[in-house]
């Protein structure tokens, strides 16, 4: 359990901070301006993306083949830049991990692992794993509106506190997910594309 | 209704395209061009109104090596709900040595509907595949009714794409993290030998997958501006 709290602290060194899971794009499109429009941004993304990422993480710590699954979820990211944005912090997570919680299993993972599966390997739980997995779904999101949108941080969190992030946990760890988001899909095709500034890497 | 439908393509000594087993079961009715040449061209026919609520129709598909079949619809597909209030579902399966391209006409999601569709495909090494999916959320002015859809396609039992697609809630589809409020939803998967770059615009793009193929995906609020970038691939 102190790994999982570890992981979601937003101060654990992971290279987390730095990805908006599609909400820069969101903002600079003026798509998500205020509350009600982050809020309805942070469900889509926790009930599509965030229950994919769960699952694989509740998978890798059921102690599925961590091979095959970096293969099945390959095949559920048609996105590059989604690919992209879930190694690098896979591999940031990696880093992190390797010092402060050496093992087998954790060398067992491929070369620049998916996210999900370096939680999955860490929490050892899966609906911890996958709890971790979706809370991060949305919380990356969250904080980045607030730096991105200046909406109050009290408000924002009281919008995360309140989205049924147990419920996607659960059915998480139900059976292997397979569900995409088109709209995520294209904004993190845009925001790669984009010219000009950008604050975050996804 | 409960149906089932088959289809075997194989090439003949002659280097042509033929139907060697065609099945069919209503409502699936498969209708084969009078032709003979390389491409093997079949329709698949709804030859009474399905799917409805409580249907369960199953297609298979095998093309053996060095065929082409072009499997087209004529139509597009209303999934409607039964009186019943059974959900329905429908099965297509591809096993593919040679080359297939499946293009059916849009599904249109109606009110009430509850639909689960399912394609599988299986690729040997040299397999190349079509395939394409346009989605319409309702009728003008109606909301769209429930449906998964999925797609898995493998190579030599790895996977290159599996994507599932559930529409019908309006929290997710109304969300920019959903279908963005869009009514139309289009993909088409190209599995062959060509590389093909990453490309995009506002709600579309075209994107190389991981194991190899290409994806192209647009969103849309209405059939033509989203069949148009599928066209594109």
């Amino acid at each position: 359990m102190l790994t999982a709290l570890i992981l979601s602290d937003s101060r654990f060194p992971g290279g987390g901070h730095v990805h908006s899971g599609g909400l820069e794009e969101a903002a600079a499109r003026g798509l998500v301006v205020d509350e009600p429009t982050l809020r309805s941004f942070l469900h889509g993304r926790l009930v599509t993306a965030g229950l994919l990422a769960a699952g694989f993480a509740a998978a890798a710590a059921r102690g599925e083949d961590l091979s095959e699954l970096d293969a099945e979820l390959d095949a559920r990211t048609p996105s590059p830049a989604q690919r992209e944005a879930s190694r690098a912090q896979g591999r940031g997570m990696l880093r992190a991990a390797r010092r402060a919680w050496p093992s087998a299993r954790l060398d067992a993972l491929p070369r620049d692992p998916h996210q999900p599966l370096v939680i999955g390997v860490l929490a050892g739980d899966p609906f911890e794993a996958a709890l971790t997995c979706a809370y991060l779904a949305v919380s990356g999101p969250a904080s980045a509106a607030v730096r991105l949108l200046g909406l109050d941080p009290f408000g924002v969190n009281a919008i995360v506190a309140a989205l049924p992030v147990e419920d996607v946990a659960s059915r998480a760890c139900a059976e292997l997910p397979a569900l995409g988001s088109p709209a995520l899909d294209l904004l993190a095709e845009a925001h790669v594309r984009r010219e000009g500034v950008r604050l975050f890497g996804s | 209704m409960k149906a089932s439908a088959r289809l075997v393509v194989a090439l003949d000594s002659h280097g042509n395209s033929v139907v060697r087993v065609l099945r069919s079961m209503t409502p699936l009715t498969l209708v084969p061009a009078r032709r003979v040449g390389p491409v093997a061209l079949v329709h698949l026919v709804s030859s009474v109104t399905a799917p409805l609520g409580g249907d369960s129709l199953c297609l298979t598909v095998e093309v053996g090596p060095g065929a082409t079949l072009d499997l087209r619809g004529v139509a597009a597909t209303l999934v409607l709900p039964g009186s019943s209030g059974e959900p329905s579902s429908s099965l297509v399966r591809f096993s593919v040595e040679g080359t297939v391209s499946y293009l059916p006409e849009p599904t249109v999601v109606t009110a009430r509907a509850n639909h689960t569709a399912v394609v599988e495909a299986e690729l040997d090494g040299h397999a190349e595949l079509r395939l394409r999916e346009v989605l319409v959320l309702g009728r003008a002015r109606e909301p769209a009714g429930s449906l998964s859809s999925s797609v898995r396609a493998t190579r030599c039992g790895k996977p290159l794409l599996h994507q599932q697609l559930v529409v019908g809630d309006p929290s997710v589809d109304g969300s920019v993290s959903g279908l963005a409020g869009r009514r139309v939803v289009g993909s088409s998967l190209v599995l062959d030998g060509i590389e093909r770059k990453a490309d995009g615009g506002e709600w579309w793009s075209v994107v190389p997958l991981a194991a190899g193929g290409t994806l192209a995906t647009a969103l849309g609020d209405d059939v033509v501006t989203v069949t148009r970038v599928l066209d594109a691939i």
